[in-house]
This record gives structure tokens, sequence and C-alpha cells, in this order.
């Protein structure tokens, strides 16, 4: 096998390798699963990708719109498009990010605070490559060479990275080898922001050059534009869909329920990810069974966007991020409702409540998290719980958009305290959480060998959190391992990585949102809400 | 976010906890903001908890600087008010000042040339950085201790007399001053970089609400619109971005 060059300076980015660092030693998983043979191997690295895509940095494909410049002119061209884009990140079409920028490119210490920090070096055995500051010291290396008035000291000042294609192909690469979670971030001394700086260079990408990840560009943003969901989920199918769920809902607790749909001037405009539909209509059945039995005045958006909270242009591209929440925005102004409130979607709360929040100077709809609206409702005991219901042990994955980065840690907690009798915290939690991995468009990239980058290495804290979290009771399959997760996204890369390592069929770890848990533990449910429990 | 108040400081929690949090008044905490500021400018809160070997290092550099402004200060009053008590305080606080920054700044270069990531990352004008500083320190320690007293030299200095100044000194003055020129086109500025990157950046979490200072800011930004525009197909595609 082969192994990574410990000794990997940012300016060998443009090093001639086949690969530049192959992923080797990863972090021991703890318990049954660091035993040989428990976690299937990475895939070979196919001919065909290695010719059309940058596999030279890792071995690993995440941008797979880029294809490898071919003569001369492409690789030129590929150059000069890149350092347009550079250049045009310190000017006046980046405004909203200039600040934190210059302030991470100019003042960093290089103290490697943040390293400690990030899941996905300690991860990787601490290869040097997925060290929050080795890209981002590749990218100022670049700037200096290239636009810094001081970049004619060479060396001497760290301007000596020449803008190769090769060197240009792998920063882009690595770009997509972060979760943006920010908790580097979190732990600097300066306040400066690594993560930050790997979403400037995929704009750059995205922005500049046109290049970005298809789940996240073409059949992302793009169709969420076109369709009204990044799902493709259209308004006839998203409709057929709710009266699907409206019957399951019938089906499985006798309860007669119809979905709100655009009902003008009502409070609540509910805004879920169009995945959780498709994916996990428990998700949008629970919500309904609660916000009926607590007598809300709420409803759904059929409108384009109205029905799809996502927003990936938060991960990559400052343009698409508008577009899309300003639509949003506009479906729920068209309704005339009195609050948005997001449903269980991480990054869909960030970009709604924080990012949209600066992109119009107009009067907005407010907006807010599901999180305490329901936290208030169970404290003021609107609801009736029977926790035996949910006796097994659970612990929740705190979403780093909801949690770190909005500072919603409390209200998931006082419910799981009201209807998960066997509840444990992860450690660590809160703020200062782990990513699942899946954060900034990795839970639904699947090209090539992307998703065993994914369950290997960025979701590996997570699944070593889980895995300590039920050590006691992990082996026995008689006893359910509940893994609550509130984010679409969170629990779509649990979902792969419970697959991936057979936890579910091997030893009965389960997973979904916090509102299935509630709605679960309500004494009104004649029959258990999760199909893993017996139904009789 | 240290400024937030109603306890929720302590765990990390945010105004977006509550229910209708926009038709609530803010709870701020300024008290918090500045222990948690003066944590940080004093103890160096965030390298403790997080990088401790290397705050150690860190540490001693910066509360030296710190003693050696108080240093500073006192011997410019001996020089308005000579009294033995306070000459002896100064000399107290100057030798203090000069070991732990001295000390500091000779651990913290040595850390970095033989930590084998941080030399990866450290060019070689960060270690000039240092080893400036570290002049500065050492020619400051023997102008006081071997070639001048502190106390004549600071009323050579403030009665305009250069010529009392001996050779040696001028020398550690004028590397003072090349430093004190130096560091705002240097990054050894972080501890202004830092107030930005905290409370402009990292702190930043205030709401956009009709006319009220960010609503305001963003509106006048608004008057200039950007001279750059980016260049992918996608960008400037008509309907709001549909294909």
């Amino acid at each position: 096998m082969p192994t990574p060059d410990k000794n990997l300076r940012p300016k060998d980015i443009s090093k001639p390798a086949d690969i530049l660092s192959p992923i080797a030693t990863l972090e021991k998983l703890p318990g049954v699963y660091g035993q040989e043979g428990m976690e299937p191997d990475f895939k070979e690295i196919k001919d065909s990708w290695k010719e059309k895509y940058c596999t030279s940095l890792d071995g690993i494909v995440g941008i797979d719109t880029f294809e490898l410049p071919k003569t001369p002119e492409e690789q030129e061209a590929l150059v000069k498009g890149f350092l347009s884009g550079l250049e045009k990140l310190f000017t006046d079409c980046n405004k909203g990010s200039l600040e934190p920028l210059q302030l991470t490119m100019e003042y960093c210490a290089k103290c490697n605070t943040c390293s400690e920090a990030c899941h996905i070096f300690q991860s990787s055995g601490e290869q040097e490559i997925y060290r929050p500051i080795f890209r981002t010291d590749v990218l100022r290396r670049i700037y200096k060479k290239h636009f810094s008035s001081s970049g004619k000291l060479g060396a001497f000042v760290g301007a000596d990275i020449d803008a190769t294609w090769e060197a240009i192909a792998r920063l882009g690469e690595l770009s997509y080898r972060c979760n943006l979670c920010r908790r580097c971030a979190q732990v600097c001394p300066l306040g400066l922001d690594n993560g930050m700086v790997t979403r400037e260079i995929r704009k750059i990408f995205s922005m500049e050059m046109g290049i970005a990840p298809v789940p996240i560009h073409s059949k992302g943003t793009m169709l969420q534009l076109k369709t009204g969901s990044s799902t493709g989920l259209s308004k006839p199918a998203f409709l057929d869909t709710l009266e699907f769920i409206e019957e399951d809902i019938e089906e499985k607790t006798g309860r007669k329920i119809k979905f709100p749909i655009d009902k003008q001037g009502a409070d609540i405009l509910l805004f879920h990810n169009a995945g959780e539909f498709i994916a996990w209509p428990d998700n949008p059945a629970a919500f309904a069974i609660l916000f009926d039995e607590a007598g809300l005045d709420w409803t759904l958006s059929s409108e384009i966007i109205g029905y799809d909270s996502v927003n990936y242009g938060i991960w990559y591209d400052d343009v698409q991020a508008k577009r899309v929440a300003l639509k949003q925005m506009e479906a729920a102004k068209e309704l005339g409702v009195k609050r948005v409130v997001m449903g269980e979607c991480g990054h869909a709360h960030k970009a709604m409540m924080l990012t949209a929040d600066r992109m119009t100077t107009e009067e907005k709809v407010p907006v807010e998290s599901w999180l305490p609206i329901m936290a208030e409702l169970v404290r003021e005991g609107r609801f009736s719980f029977d926790p035996s219901k949910n006796n097994f042990p659970v612990t929740l994955h705190d979403p780093c958009n909801i949690v770190r980065q909005m500072g919603i840690v409390t209200p998931q907690r006082e419910i799981l305290q009201a209807v998960a009798p066997m509840f444990r915290e992860m450690a660590p939690c809160g703020v200062e959480n782990y990513c699942c991995g899946g954060g900034s468009g990795f839970a639904i990239m699947n090209s090539c060998n992307f998703s065993d980058f994914r369950n290997k290495v960025s979701s590996r804290k997570k699944w070593e959190q889980i895995l300590n979290s039920f050590a006691a009771e992990l082996e026995d399959p008689s006893i359910i391992k509940y893994i609550c997760a509130p984010c679409s996204n969170c629990k779509g890369t649990i979902r792969d990585m419970l697959e991936y390592y057979k936890a579910t069929g091997k030893f009965n770890v389960q997973y979904s949102g916090l509102v299935e848990l509630m709605v679960n533990a309500l004494t009104s449910m004649d029959r258990p809400f999760f199909e893993f429990l017996p139904q009789e | 976010m240290p400024k937030e108040g109603g306890g929720r400081a302590e765990y990390g929690g945010s105004y977006m906890e509550e229910v209708e949090w926009y038709k609530k008044p803010r709870q701020i905490s300024h008290v918090g903001e500045l222990i948690d500021m003066m944590k940080e400018m004093l103890f160096i809160k965030k390298l403790f908890e997080h990088h401790r070997s290397l705050w150690w290092a860190s540490y001693m550099f910066h509360m030296g600087i710190y003693v050696l402004i108080v240093f500073t200060l006192l011997l410019i009053a001996t020089v308005i008010w000579r009294q033995d008590l306070l000459v002896m305080g100064t000399t107290l606080v100057g030798m203090a000042g000069f070991s732990l920054a001295t000390a500091g700044c000779a651990l913290l270069l040595v850390r970095r040339a033989l930590d084998p990531t941080l030399r990866k990352y450290t060019t070689p004008q960060e270690y000039f950085n240092i080893l400036l500083l570290l002049a500065v320190l050492l020619t400051g320690i023997v102008s006081w201790t071997m070639v001048s007293n502190p106390f004549y030299v600071a009323a050579a200095v403030l009665t305009a007399n250069g010529s009392a100044i001996p050779v040696f000194v001028t020398v550690h003055l004028v590397l003072l001053g090349i430093m004190f020129i130096y560091i705002p086109i240097s990054k050894m500025s972080h501890y202004v970089g830092k107030y930005f990157s905290f409370h402009k950046v990292l702190w930043d979490n205030d709401p956009n609400f009709m006319d009220n200072e960010v609503n305001k800011k963003m509106k006048k930004d608004a008057q200039t619109p950007p001279e750059h525009s980016w260049s992918a197909p996608h960008i400037n595609l008509p309907k709001n971005g549909e294909e």
C-alpha cells in the first residue's frame, strides 16, 4: 500500500506524482469495528477516472465535472481562469467575504491549533494535505506570487507556488476535502477561518471557471431553480407525494390528516428539505401529526422552490445561493404567512436564517427554527408522551449548522429529556460536536469513489462517536440503538454510514430524526411509529 | 458567542433558541463580551484551551511585552518623579518583562525551527519577524545591564539629549524604532486583526431588520455596485438563474 509523504509541504502541490498523497493509515475505530475485516476497503481507482478527472491529489474524485486539460491551450486556459477568479476574490465582487478572507490570508500565525480540531485531518491519520492550514497556505502562496507587491521577494515571504494547471486541479479537489464545519475557526486563537477559505476556493471554481460537482450544481441549485427542487420533484409530483404520505399516516395511525397547502395568511410556513418527502416521508408525516395535535395554524407551499428548503449555493457559489434564497423568500411573501419555520435540515437553517438574512435590504418574512417552537410546546404540555415507548438507547447528533454555527443547543435536549429515557450525549457534543462527515455537499456527492472518502474518512469521527455512545450495548442486536439526527443531510450521511459498515443488519443501529421519536412517544399512538419496533 | 445574554454564552447558545426571537429584545451581555475579551487579551485563552504546549512560550512572550509596556511607562514616570521605591519597582518590572519576553520569544523561535509541522509552514520572513523581536530584546538586556542605565537613557531621550546616549544603546533604540515601523506592515499586527476577526466576523450575528444598523450599512453598501463581476456561464443567465 502506498504511504503518504509526512514531509509534504504546501509547495509540493505541484510535485509530479501519480497520487500526491494516497490515503493510507486511517485512525483506528473503537470496539468491534477496530477488528480486521469489519471495514470495507477503498474502491480501486479506475483508469478511466485517471484519464478524465484529477485523481492525482489523493486518488479520490470529488469534482465530477472537472475534466483534465489535454492540450497546452486547455492547460493555459485553466490557469488563466483560476488566476482571474483568485484576483476577483479580493475585489468588490466578493464584498461579503472580503474581510474574513483577508484576515485569514494575512494574519494566520500557522500555530496549527486548528489541526487538532479537524475531524478529517485526525481521521485520516494526520495526512498533511488535509491539515486545515495546508490548502489555505497553498492559496496564500499562489496569491502572493501572482498578485501581491511583497511577492517580488519570492520565497522569503512565501510567494513560492506557481499556478500550474496540476497545482490548480489538485487545489480544486482539495477544496472538496473539507466539510466547512468551522470547528477549526472555533478554536483559532486569532479567530481566523480556514473553512471559509476552502469555500472561497470552491467559489473561484464555480463562479469564475464554471466548475462544480454535478450533485450540488447542475443537479443541485440549477435543477432547483428550474423545477422547484434539487430532487427534481415538480409541483404535481410534490402534491402526489403529499397524498401518498396522508394515506400512509392514516394507515399507520388511523388519523386523517390533510396537509394544509398554500394556505394564505397562515401563521407558519413549514419549510422541509424536499429529500424528506422522497427518502424519509415519515419525517414530514411526523411534523404533520405533531402540528395537528398541537393545533398550530400552518401550511406548506406548493410554489416553485417553496417546498424545498435546501440551498446548496451556500457551499460553493454566492450567486446561486442568493438566487435560491430570494425565490424562497418570495414564496413565503406571496403566501402572506407570518413566519417561516425551518424543518429538520441544518444547512437550510443556516441558509435561510443567517446567509439569506444579509442578502436583501427589503422587508422579509421572519424565519425561525422548528426546535424552539416544539420545545415550547413540550414545555407547555401540549403533547402527552409516554417516554417508555422509546425505551432504547438514543444518542443525539448535533448538526454543525444548527448548533455550532447558529447556537441552537438546548431545545432539542429539552425535547429528548421528555421523550427518550435512555438518551445519552455523544462526546464531544453541543457546539463542540464533530460534523457527520456529509457537510458542505458530501452527503450527496457519490460520483466515482467519493462515497469512500465520506464513509471512511470524513464520517469516521462521527462513526467513532456513535460507537462510543453505544459501547455497552453495541454488540447485542436485541437492543435497538437509535441515532437521532435532526438534519436531512446528516441523516443521509448516517444512513450511508450504517449501510457501509452494515451496522443496522449486524447490530440493530437505527437512525432517524427527532420528530419521529416524539411521535413514537405520543400516548395517543396505538401502534409504534417506527417500523423497526414490533408492531403488535 | 460571548455577547449572548441570558446565560447562553456559557454553552454557545444564541438568541435563535427563542420562539419568535425577532419579536423580543435581544439579551446582550457586554460584561460577558468584555470578560471574554480580557481573557483572550490577558491569558490567550483559546491557545491555552486548545494548544497548551505552544501556549507556555506564547504566553511568556506576550505577557513579557505587556510588562515591558508597563516598564516603559514607569520609566517615564521616574524621569518626572525620581523616587527610590519607584526606581526599584521599575527595575524589577523591567527585569521581569525582559526575562519573560526574551525567554518566550526564544522558545517560540526554537519551537518553530524544531517542530517539523510548524517548520513546513514557516516562511523565512516569519523567522525574520521573531529574530527582529529577539534582537530588540537582547540588545535591550545588554544595554540596560552592561552598557548603560535605563533611567539615565530615559531622561536623555525625554530631554532630547541624544549625545548622552551610548552607541550600543542607540543601536537598541534604532532596532526598537524599526520594529515599531515594521509591525503595522507585517502579520505581527495580528493584535489589531484579532479585534476585527472576533468582533466584525465571528461575533457578528446581529439580525438584519428594517432600518437597524445592519440594514443601514447594507443599504449604504448597495449604493456602490461592484466594478468587477464573475465570469462563469451560469452567472449571467437570464431569468434569475433558470436555464
